[in-house]
């Protein structure tokens, strides 16, 4: 056969990057905090006013031009060598950058770059180099060289810590949050439905799995075929790293929080995989399938192919995120099939609050760190200090006034349909965008001093002039304005949240158990759910016992003492 | 050294023991040969031996971050890991099975294919079917397993379409969630993606063999599948076999990519690889120790077998690989 | 056969392996088709499936993605350097190892075969391996991509087999006349295995022309260095990534409807663009083992 190089489980291609996926997917398990927080720990007022002390400070600063290497631990493409945005920060703060993106897979990269033992300047986070001590502590350059950062992250400044020594290695890239956050889109976890079926149905509310159901299997029953193609009534994606659609409802609808493989009561953690919570959603979906609204095919889809199905329209509903379903809907938008793109709904067991809506967490082992061989730390801290001053971040995030964007009448910040176009455009972002430093460095998120949001997703009226009339209809019909409204708002976060942000430790029975348990319940739940009816107790016994094979208990153990920790370590103002 | 020509046309005569005398005088006139070959083995022994030494990582539970002689030595632990989880059995039981569906099925199609092109007159006819056939091989499997995905599917999928217009089955099957088609679906995959490109070294082959045995065979009046079945089969047997006792050694390597990509959890009892199961346990989170463990358990396997069939190769007279 | 009586049966077997022929190509030339026409639809478009041999809409978006950085025309010439270098080098000294081995006589073959034939069959594993390189001062050289991989066992053994089915009689009267086994390694040997050598060069070439991850581990901070097919998996890369990544992907629906370019499309793009230079060559190849040799002339 294909005898002619052997090819050795490292070396391949594809399967890097669906490694490099999975370990993504981890992070992308939630976070989608889409609601207005206020965050109400600074006032945006003060914080104008550092700033432009800072910026003058910065000005009169040494500014030797000085060139840094970095590594991003993401793929991205590298920008073009006459970049506009690199060369203004070359021009005006003297640093040119020298970056090096991951191609394939990342703890591969890092294994032999560790094992190397050489470093570039800039490196991006990852809990491996900390125990290789290939960054160095950050605090002492914060507070003699980085006001702006010292600032930006005071109210974080505990979580930044690392557990192991104290230290703060990394500068979260996400997640410190200033002024008001607008979101308007909602693109966390909810069980989605079509409009036209909200439409059709009188613009109800369902709230539990038996008001959903009911709407989808009335409207399936009148509409057995979409353009021409037979309805599915519900499908699910558990495909590679993407089984969230199929794992992660059982806790939303049992009013919990997003925490990953967990529940956690009163700060205990435990898994709930095979708990009544989950068996009671898996036996309403093994009802549903003997019903014949759900996809035969679920189980066995790819991505692409759940993407297709999706965008073909006939799909009417799945719970999932919003963001891992995103591409096949804005197909339905350029299709013009409004009706037949989502709004979610927050369902709920009876009489159970529901908690899908989160709050924003500061995005901690992530961002940037310097490492041991970087020759000149303070130089660098300057820079990242030098790049979060307001000006410079409505460079890095809007572009240039004129050029990227428009200031309307009253200082409003807008984009005319060339630059939103031209925003688009992948050639002409790698020109005219710093893409990779704006996702890894330090950020503003919210608003700034002068009321415009940091960035032109987040602008109001960006989203407002987006939304088309069936949009507004139903918004209207429900009296909301955005689609975030239909969840309950945000309560404030547990200090510990989320748990799944957790490091399992590398090899560690923990991660060993994650492993098993995804494994038996990707395996098991299928079966469940497509078995007939009077079969599924048994089934789901065999799950059951499946789970009673696994050490669960190491995992649990694992995630509680760091919940623990954190309450300790963080609860101190 | 007239002699020496003599002494090797047959085998019997190099096995027979020589005295030390003559292995030293036969060294002295092979000086050519030795120096051909011996900064070569020297240069695979650097590359290839030398880094071995990092098995002993199979014995440790091995951190990149620390340097090596900090690793903690674990024994056999990661080897007690593999061994004795329930599951193994299970992906020993896929691995081989699908590899050797892969052999029979690749060795077969490649041969037959081979020949069928080589009895086209047209050359051009030839080139271009040979062309063609070979082109698979540059996709890569995330998008022949797409391809593969769509045409089984149940949702307007070629196969089901095509088997239903012939009225073999009434209803579209559920290729990809049956675990017992699942081998045969990877066995089939193989065949699309590789039979052209593992044609190429028969082809190859079949350029060897000397035109006037056909030429004699007709004369005797032989017909087209005699000349095929006694002549150009013979003429590649020697790369068949040796391709053959090759491959076996590869029998653990039934690969985890296709698995990967086309498996899912209703197949996993069938779909689920040594590879994919290092993959999962070892690399994934970050036990390297496990993926080195269950390297060396294949190469024994497969340096025993190798050696294993060159002996049974050599019991019938027929070439070896060593 | 033709001044025979004309029988029905060659008639019939050409027929059916002309059907036969013609399925295989039908079935083999499809999924490259098929992904040629993804190439040119537009991404946001091939998410609804139904591509099959034609583009719904064209567009040379996918290769502007590609090309769009720039820097790939420079990897592009380092991949064919790499290619014919690694090509011609590996070739010459596969063979002749591959002919020392295929001498009966050779007192070292035994040895030398085994330690060659068993490097199939283990690998020592990155870190080691990345050391071994790193002490012999290759990182971020031109050098890693030729000196490492230079003996393939496979290769060796695929012409050993051949240059064992030439006929004994050739070396021997070599011998007779005087010839040392330089001169009938250059002089028959390489002459008669034309048809072995363009195998095992197609084979050497692909892999070198498709091979990145040397560049991955090896070269990968030295931008000058980068292969064709590094810079391609590093845009397949990014384009997977930002479309999974919910921090990118999030954002509201005016912004989001830009994903153009996604990674079905530019994968289809990319595939093209790399197999069309390598897929080029093989017709030049292929006339060293269509046609065959006719070794009857040589034999006596």
């Amino acid at each position: 056969m294909g005898v002619v190089k052997r090819k050795t489980l490292w070396g391949s291609l594809s399967l890097g990057i669906t490694l490099s996926l999975a370990l993504a997917g981890c992070g992308g398990n939630t976070d989608n905090s889409n609601a207005v927080v206020n965050q109400g720990t600074k006032d945006p007022a003060s914080n104008a006013a550092n700033a432009d002390n800072g910026s003058a400070a910065t000005a009169s600063d040494d500014l030797k031009p000085i060139t840094i290497s970095a590594f991003i631990g993401s793929p991205n493409q590298q920008p073009t060598a006459d970049n506009r945005i690199y060369k203004k920060i070359q021009d005006e703060l003297g640093v040119k950058l020298n970056m090096e993106f991951l191609v394939g897979d990342l703890q591969q990269k890092l294994g032999v770059m560790i094992a190397g033992g050489e470093y570039p300047d800039l490196i991006s986070a990852d809990p491996k180099l900390v125990t290789a001590k290939a960054v160095i502590p950050l605090e002492d350059l914060i507070d003699k060289y980085g006001p702006h950062l010292k600032e930006h992250y005071a109210a974080y400044w505990n979580r930044m810590k690392d557990s192991s020594d104290g230290h703060i290695y990394w500068l979260p890239n996400y997640g410190a949050y200033t002024g008001e956050t607008h979101s308007n889109s909602y693109s966390g976890p909810a069980f989605w439905i079509q409009k036209n079926i909200l439409k059709e149905a009188g613009y109800p509310t369902p709230t539990t799995l038996d008001d959903y159901f009911k709407l989808i299997s009335d409207y399936a029953e009148k509409h057995p075929t979409i353009d021409g193609q037979p309805t599915i009534g519900y499908t699910t994606l558990a495909y590679g790293w993407q089984t969230f659609g199929l794992l992660n409802a059982p806790e939303h609808l049992s009013g919990h929080a997003n925490d990953g493989g967990v529940v956690v009561d009163d700060g205990v953690a435990s898994v709930f995989a095979t708990a009544d919570i989950a068996k009671t959603y898996y036996k309403k979906l093994n009802d549903v399938y003997n019903q014949g609204l759900m996809d035969k095919e679920a189980f066995v889809q790819n991505a692409d192919q759940y993407n297709a199905k999706i965008s073909s329209g006939r799909v009417l509903g799945m719970f999932d995120q919003h963001w891992n379903f995103q591409g096949a809907e804005n197909e339905l938008v350029a299709q013009n099939k409004i009706g037949e793109t989502y709004v979610g709904f927050p369902l709920t067991y009876d009489g159970v609050k529901d908690h899908y809506l989160d709050r924003g967490v500061i995005n901690l082992n992530n961002g940037f760190g310097i490492s041991k061989d970087a020759k000149d730390p303070i130089r660098i801290i300057k820079f990242l200090d030098a790049q979060l001053d307001e000006k410079w971040q409505k460079i890095l995030q809007w572009g240039e006034e004129g050029v990227d964007y428009q200031v309307d009448e009253n200082g409003k910040f807008f984009r005319t349909p060339e630059q939103r176009k031209q925003q688009e455009d992948p050639a002409w972002k790698l020109a005219n965008k710093a893409e990779a430093l704006l996702g890894y460095a330090p950020k503003i998120e919210g608003t700034y001093s002068d009321g415009n949001a940091t960035d032109a997703g987040s602008q109001p009226d960006e989203f407002y002039a987006s939304l088309k009339p069936e949009d507004k209809e139903l918004l209207d019909a429900y009296h909301h304005k955005t689609w975030s409204e239909f969840f309950s708002p945000a309560p404030e976060n547990p200090v510990y949240y989320p748990a799944w942000q957790i490091d399992l430790i590398d090899g560690s029975d923990a991660s060993v158990a994650n492993k098993q348990m995804s494994d038996a319940s990707l395996k098991y739940l299928p079966r469940a759910i497509m078995s007939k009816s009077d079969k599924f107790d048994s089934v789901w016994q065999d799950y059951v016992n499946a789970y009673k094979k696994i050490n669960v208990k190491a995992y649990e153990d694992r995630i509680n003492a760091q919940i623990q920790w954190r309450i300790q370590n963080w609860t101190s103002k | 050294m007239a002699s020496a020509p003599k002494a090797v046309s047959s085998k019997t005569a190099v096995m027979t023991a020589a005295p030390r005398s003559s292995l030293l005088k036969r060294m002295r006139s092979q000086k050519q040969l030795m120096i051909m070959s011996l900064p070569l083995l020297l240069y695979v022994l650097l590359f290839n031996y030398y880094p071995i030494w990092g098995w002993l990582q199979a014995f440790q539970d091995y951190k990149p971050a620390l340097p090596f002689s900090q690793q903690d030595w674990v024994g056999f632990k990661q080897f007690k890991f593999l061994f004795k989880d329930d599951t193994f059995l299970l992906v020993l039981r896929n691995t081989i099975g699908m590899s050797f569906i892969n052999l029979v099925l690749g060795f077969v199609t490649a041969i037959v294919f081979a020949i069928l092109l080589n009895e086209i007159k047209s050359k051009l006819h030839k080139r271009t079917i040979q062309t063609i056939s070979y082109l698979p091989h540059f996709l890569s499997w995330i998008i022949v397993t797409g391809l593969v995905a769509n045409a089984l599917s149940v949702d307007g999928g070629i196969v089901n379409v095509v088997l239903m217009k012939l009225g073999f089955i009434h209803e579209p099957i559920m290729w990809l969630s049956k675990p017992h088609y699942f081998w045969g679906i990877v066995g089939a995959s193989h065949v699309w993606k590789e039979v052209g490109w593992n044609a190429i070294i028969y082809l190859a082959a079949i350029t060897s063999i000397d035109p006037s045995l056909y030429e004699a065979a007709e004369i005797d009046g032989a017909n087209r599948y005699r000349k095929m079945l006694n002549i150009t089969l013979p003429g590649i047997r020697s790369i068949v076999i040796i391709l053959l006792i090759m491959n076996l050694g590869w029998i653990l390597d039934a690969g985890f990519e296709v698995q990967y990509l086309l498996g899912n959890g209703v197949v996993v009892d069938w779909s689920q690889t040594i590879d994919i199961f290092v993959l999962k346990y070892g690399l994934q989170i970050g036990n390297y120790s496990l993926a080195t463990a269950a390297g060396i358990f294949k190469s024994v396997v497969s340096i025993t077998l190798i050696f294993v069939a060159n002996t049974i190769a050599k019991r019938f007279g027929e070439d070896r690989l060593i | 056969m033709r001044t025979r009586t004309l029988r029905l049966e060659p008639v019939v077997f050409q027929s059916f392996n002309a059907i036969v022929m013609i399925a295989l190509a039908v079935i083999t030339l499809y999924p490259f088709l098929n992904t040629l026409a993804v190439s040119f639809n537009p991404g946001n478009d091939t998410i609804r499936g139904g591509i099959y041999l034609w583009p719904r809409v064209w567009t040379d978006q996918n290769y502007r993605a590609v090309f769009a950085g720039g820097t790939i025309y420079h990897a592009f010439w380092v991949s064919v350097a790499r290619t014919l270098i690694a090509t011609v080098l590996s070739l010459f000294l596969t063979s002749m190892l591959a002919y020392t081995v295929s001498r009966k006589e050779y007192v070292f073959r035994k040895p030398v075969t085994i330690i060659i034939v068993m490097t199939m069959y283990f690998n020592a594993g990155l870190i080691p391996s990345y050391f071994l390189i790193k002490d012999l001062h290759l990182l971020n050289s031109f050098l890693v991509y030729i000196v490492p991989g230079l003996i393939s066992a496979f290769n060796m053994i695929v012409i050993r087999t051949y240059i064992q089915t030439l006929p004994d009689g050739l070396i021997e009267s070599a011998k007779v006349d005087g010839a040392g086994d330089f001169r009938t390694f250059f002089s028959i040997i390489m002459p008669l295995c034309q048809p072995v050598l363009a195998t095992v060069a197609l084979f050497v070439a692909v892999g070198q022309w498709n091979s990145w991850f040397d560049t991955f581990l090896y070269a990968s901070s030295k931008q000058s260095l980068s292969t064709l097919q590094y810079e391609l998996m590093k845009l397949l890369s990014s384009a997977s990534f930002s479309n999974s990544n919910p921090s990118v992907a999030n954002g509201n629906n005016a912004n989001a409807a830009l994903n153009m370019v996604t990674p079905i499309s530019i994968r289809a793009a990319i595939t093209i663009v790399a197999s069309v230079p390598i897929l080029v060559v093989y017709p030049f190849l292929q006339k060293y083992f269509v046609h065959g040799m006719n070794l009857g002339s040589v034999k006596e």
